[in-house]
């Protein structure tokens, strides 16, 4: 078999490698990053990427050499090819290069989820969130307004701080999604579900309905405001003085 | 006319489904007076009418159509008449449209028919399209979108790629393990004809009241229990595919068991059996699951019990469960038999024998075993006790393994071959490549943080169709270009094959490669409008999969030329070594005059004088001899 | 259309002619087990995994939810049931004698064993319909009564389907069929009947005893 297209193909797979990695870098995949635990998901993002170029490129790169040099010429009609049937060796080979991988991925996998979902040091607000077809409103409890509940239609939050959303939806089921944090969980009727975010990035996000709720499900929108501390104690404030305790903006 | 009506066929069945009706309404009428129960509010109800004849008709009709005729016959034990064969062949296109027990003409209208529907689910899909070519409504409203996209992945899941595969192992199957025909043949004709009609009870649902069933192919509750009428066109419509590819699965595995020809011995099969095995056992294992979901869910919502309504204290994430351990499955039913296929292919296109034979077996089953440890990966987010994801994803991930021995063992089998690029093959090879991308997608999905992130989004729209399409329906192209001489006696033309791979290549990735990116950014699948953000992609996305139905059509237009004109098909024109090549294309009505001798593996290539079958007396491989045979009738379902 | 036509042309059609008065070769028997055998215990499998999907339901109700049970309020005949259960018990053994009857060639014992079967069956369903006219809730009430009537419910069914069959061999015993050589057609239905009794022990159980 001849050396250099063999040669040729290798080092193009290399160059396919390379490239398909800066391009990983340069695509702006995501949303803006606004929270911790959004960092976290992009890294291992590009780790996940990372791992999958390579193993993709070698596919193709076998398959378009084999084309190249083992395709049928003329007068080949009814020769075959060598009767190869196995190579224990190989076989060992791609079950364990594969399986170590995987289990090497997973295992991170658990190590940033871990990260993400664990309570960080310091305070840490609760809000609940309720979802019905087809919009969301939010309710701080005491020891958070420091006076009564307050419901609003609005999300605020401030920046920096750990925020339990405690969620339950009226009728059924949707998944409170907000992109820029990189984090969702359904809204189930029967049973309520948290999950945990630190907002690092001061701004306005959208939130979106995730799970298919009918008609308006595709209208199903809110946002957050991440504020600063000041700002957002300032809103409670603002907020619990007026009576129906319903803000626009 | 009398007669006819008394006959079997589509005059009686037409009948019979009439009286289907007037049963149905009698029966409820009868229920709802004798029963004064609070549910039933009015003795005559429009909904459980239908609800009543979409279970009742459709029987009806097989009894009129004579699925039925023999078994009637034999259960009131009269003297069984001796199998005559009356219902076995073709000999003209009419015997298509009756009950027909030949596997061969079984396989053609399995094929034929679940074709029909894939035109009907990508023409859906074009539709959905040109909805989505921009934000905001434009051609219907929210609802006709959800019923839109919900029909699209049911056809195309349950009434083309699941019956598409039995059609295919239903014509080679038999051939390939030199069997007469399957092991029930009557069975076989019966789960055949409750194809069509489930499918056309799914596309009836977009005449109901209230529109199509319109939350997705997974009909999650408590949506589809408060859903309108159209919802149950699609709990009963799945009953059906599913009591067919339960029926056939069993046949597939006695036929399997219990008739392959002398000398077949399990490691003799061709793969292609091997993967018809392992998707049998996942089909009669995994789906009376989702028959069971179904039946929950026409029973809340029909006679109002209480499976999944919290407020009287049902379990909504029970649903979910139950709808994965069959689903998830279910997408290894859709891939195994696809693989078989691809190994068929390229060993024989390579001219080299498949590469690591015993592990392509047994990866199979690893794949089938794993197959029912997985389903939660389809609920990494759905509220269920979070440590459910850790084992979950761990098995999902495994899965990686025995499908990269697959893809290794066939780019092996291509190393130093050589390469016969014919349609086929073209086929076989942009499958490895395609399913490698999306299987990719998927080992990242598995991986929790990632997919809290982009689950539900077109990340997920993307994956689906770079297993579904980019997987399954490549192989099932490549499948179907493979055995069509075989098949029709005809040959295909390869030049608008060629022409049909390149075009379906490219527009396949232009359409749904971009929306990977889609996801990622935020944009949530299921949604009939979205941000103006996202408004370019869509548009490119839109244009090449129309470019993409229309390449389709070029398909369409060389099947049909070439079966009504093509040149003529020797017994062998790829130069195969496995059974069903051994004999004429189309094979004689009753497969092998002898039933053959296996007497070494089924891919043999390149090693001198290695034959996988022999027809004794007359050790020629490539003619089979014609003529008087045993007089033994083939086993039947009945006695 | 007629393209389809194609796939048999004249040439192999009138060889198929000539095949068709000859029959196809006999099928080469690949394994000891019988093909009805073996079709009827994978049915059973998947049968099976039909009551495992509704017994999850349950086990969602009533373990992972934690549900009271039987519902508060309401209490289940169990002693009634007990007897039903040793009704379709003793009808397998019926059933067994009819079978080894046949199998020494002993017609009568076959007809009386399957009608005493078939009866005892029609029997247990008899007092499972009263059971649920008398039992005093309804599977609308809540999730337990739901699940409650679904189990039982789908066993009923089965057992439904098993007499149905039973109704056959008794029919096609009494007309003369079946021999010690030929008893095929008693022996496949005769598993089904069997895991329907066994399936009921599992579902009495479960949803009555603990
Ligand atoms: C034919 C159908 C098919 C197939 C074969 C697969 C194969 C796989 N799928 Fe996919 N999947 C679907 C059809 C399919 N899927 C559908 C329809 C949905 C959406 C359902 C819905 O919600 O509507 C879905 C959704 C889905 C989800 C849920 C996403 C979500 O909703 O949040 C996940 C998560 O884990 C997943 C994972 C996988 C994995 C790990 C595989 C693996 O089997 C893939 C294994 C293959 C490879 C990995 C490539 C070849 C291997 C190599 C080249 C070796 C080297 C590779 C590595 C070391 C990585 N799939
Ligand atoms: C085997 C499975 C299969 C196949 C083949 C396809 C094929 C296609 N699918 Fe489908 N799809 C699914 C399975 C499949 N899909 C599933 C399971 C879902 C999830 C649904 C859910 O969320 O519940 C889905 C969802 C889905 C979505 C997301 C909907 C949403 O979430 O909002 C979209 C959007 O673009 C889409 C598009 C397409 C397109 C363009 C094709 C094209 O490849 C179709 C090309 C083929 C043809 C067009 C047919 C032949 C051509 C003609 C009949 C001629 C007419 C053509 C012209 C006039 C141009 N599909
Ligand atoms: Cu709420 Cu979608
Ligand atoms: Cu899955």
């Amino acid at each position: 078999m001849p050396k250099r297209p063999l040669i040729i193909t290798i080092s193009a797979g290399v160059v396919a490698i390379a490239i398909g990695i800066v391009l990983s870098y340069v695509i702006h995949w995501f949303p803006v990053a606004a929270s911790t635990q959004a960092k976290n998901t992009d890294d291992f993002y590009h780790v996940l990427v990372i791992a999958s170029i390579p193993i993709f490129v070698l596919v193709v790169a076998v398959i378009l050499y084999s084309v190249w040099q083992f395709r049928m010429r003329q007068g080949e009609e009814l020769k075959d090819g060598p009767p190869i049937h196995g190579n224990t060796r190989l076989e060992v080979i791609w079950t364990a290069i594969p399986s170590a991988l995987v289990i090497a991925l997973v295992s991170y996998s658990f190590v940033v989820l871990h990260e993400n979902e664990e309570k960080p040091a310091g305070r840490e607000i609760h809000v609940a969130v309720t979802g019905q077809q087809f919009y969301w409103d939010y309710k701080y409890p005491t020891p958070v307004t420091g006076g009564a509940p307050l419901r609003s239609y609005d999300l605020y939050l401030p920046k920096g701080e750990s925020v339990v959303f405690d969620m339950h939806s009226k009728d059924v089921i949707h998944a409170f999604w907000i992109p820029a944090f990189r984090l969702q969980e359904d809204v189930v009727p029967g049973i309520t579900t948290h999950y945990r975010v630190t907002p690092d990035r001061l701004g306005t996000y959208p939130i979106v309905c995730n799970l298919l709720c009918g008609v308006g499900h595709s209208l199903m929108r809110s946002t957050v405001h991440v504020v600063t501390p000041a700002q957002f104690e300032a809103w409670i404030q603002s907020q619990s003085k007026v009576p129906s305790a319903v803000a626009t903006g | 006319m009398a007669a006819r009506l008394r006959a079997p066929g589509f005059y009686r069945a037409t009948m019979a489904a009439v009286l289907g009706v007037a049963f149905s309404a009698a029966i409820t009428w009868i229920v709802r007076v004798s029963t004064g129960h609070a549910t039933f509010t009015h003795y005559l109800s429009g909904d459980a009418i239908t609800t009543v004849s979409l279970i009742a008709c459709p029987l009806f009709f097989l009894v009129g159509l004579g699925a039925f005729d023999y078994w009637f016959y034999w259960a009131a034990g009269r003297p069984t008449r001796a199998e005559d064969h009356s219902s076995h062949g073709a000999r003209s296109w009419k015997d298509y449209f009756r009950v027909n027990t030949d596997h061969k003409v079984i396989g053609v209208q399995y094929v034929v028919t679940s074709f029909f529907f894939l035109l009907v689910g990508g023409l859906i899909a074009m539709l959905m399209r040109a909805e989505l070519a921009q934000p905001g409504a434009k051609f219907v409203d929210a609802n006709t979108f959800n019923g839109l996209f919900s029909v699209h992945a049911s056809i195309l899941i349950f009434f083309f790629i699941i019956p598409v595969f039995a059609g295919l192992a239903n014509f080679v199957l038999p051939l390939m393990i030199g069997a007469p025909d399957m092991a029930f043949p009557r069975l076989n004709a019966l789960s055949f004809w409750m194809l069509p009609l489930g499918g056309i009870i799914m596309l009836l649902s977009f005449l109901a009241p209230g529109g199509a069933f319109a939350d997705g192919w997974t009909a999650y509750t408590p949506l589809s229990t408060t859903a309108p009428i159209g919802q149950n066109f699609f709990s009963i419509g799945v009953q059906f595919a599913g009591a067919s590819s339960v029926a056939t699965a069993l046949n597939f595995l006695v036929t399997i068991i219990t008739m392959r020809a002398p000398g077949m011995s399990f490691f003799r099969m061709p793969l292609f059996v091997w993967a018809n095995f392992s998707t049998s056992l996942l089909v009669v294992i995994a789906t009376p699951f989702i028959a069971a979901s179904q039946f929950f869910v026409l029973l809340e919502r029909a006679l109002g019990f209480n499976f999944f309504d919290s407020d009287k204290g049902g379990n909504v994430l029970m649903y979910q469960h139950i709808f994965w351990f069959y689903s998830h499955p279910a997408v290894y039913i859709m891939i195994l038999p696809g693989f078989g296929i691809i190994s068929e292919i390229i060993a024989v296109k390579a001219r080299k024998p498949i590469f690591g034979y015993r592990m392509m077996a047994f990866s199979l089953l690893a794949i089938v075993l794993l197959g029912f440890t997985v389903w939660a990966h389809h609920m990494f987010t759905s509220g269920m006790p979070a440590w459910v994801r850790i084992p979950m994803a761990i098995t999902t991930v495994i899965i990686a393994v025995p499908t990269g021995i697959k893809v290794f063992s066939w780019l092996a089998t291509l190393w130093r071959g050589v390469l016969h690029l014919d349609t086929p093959m073209l086929f076989a090879l942009g499958f490895i490549t395609t399913f490698t991308l999306g299987g990719i997608s998927g080992i990242m999905l598995a991986m929790i943080p990632f997919d809290i992130h982009v689950t539900a989004t077109y990340f997920i729209v993307a994956h689906i169709h770079y297993v579904l399409f980019g997987g399954s329906l490549m192989t099932i192209f490549a499948g179907v270009y493979y055995w069509f001489p075989k098949m029709t006696g005809r040959m295909y033309d390869e030049r608008l094959g060629r022409l049909h791979f390149w075009t379906t290549f490219v527009f396949f990735n232009l359409t749904f490669a971009p929306m990977h990116v889609l996801g990622l950014q935020g944009m949530p699948r299921r949604v009939a409008t979205y941000a103006s953000q996202f408004a370019d992609l869509n548009l490119f996305i839109s244009i090449a999969s129309w470019l993409l139905g229309l390449s389709t059509l070029v398909f369409v237009y060389n099947i049909v030329t070439s079966w009504r004109g093509g040149p003529r098909a020797v017994a062998n024109p790829w130069r195969a070594m496995t059974l069903e090549w051994q004999v004429s294309s189309p094979p004689p009505i009753f497969n092998f005059d002898r039933v053959p001798t296996v007497v070494g593996g089924p891919y043999e290539y390149g090693v001198p004088g290695a034959v996988h079958g022999i027809f004794a007396p007359a050790p020629q491989p490539a003619e089979v001899r014609t003529g008087a045979a045993g007089n033994v009738p083939v086993p039947s379902g009945g006695e | 259309m007629e393209a389809a036509s194609i796939a048999h042309p004249v040439a192999h059609g009138d060889h198929g002619h000539e095949g068709e008065h000859h029959g196809p070769p006999a099928a080469h028997r690949s394994s000891r087990v019988d093909p009805q055998m073996l079709g009827m215990l994978l049915f059973i499998i998947s049968e099976v995994m039909i009551f495992g999907a509704f017994f999850t339901a349950y086990f969602f109700i009533r373990v992972a939810q934690g549900d009271p049970w039987p519902a508060t309020g309401t209490k289940l005949p169990v002693a009634v049931a007990g007897v039903n259960t040793l009704i379709l018990v003793s009808s397998s053994f019926t059933l067994h004698w009819a079978e080894s009857a046949i199998k020494k060639g002993n017609r009568f014992g076959l007809k009386a064993g399957m009608l005493t079967t078939f009866l005892l069956g029609c029997t247990f369903l008899f007092i499972q319909i009263n059971e649920y006219a008398n039992i005093g809730f309804a599977p609308q009430d809540a999730a337990q009564q739901t699940i409650f009537y679904s189990l039982t419910g789908l066993h009923g069914a089965h057992v439904t389907i098993g007499l149905i069959l039973l109704l056959i061999v008794t029919i096609r015993a009494f007309r003369g069929h079946f021999s010690p050589e030929e008893h095929r057609g008693v022996e496949v239905p005769g598993i089904y009947w069997h895991f329907v009794d066994i399936m009921w022990i599992v579902v009495y159980t479960t949803v009555y005893v603990i």
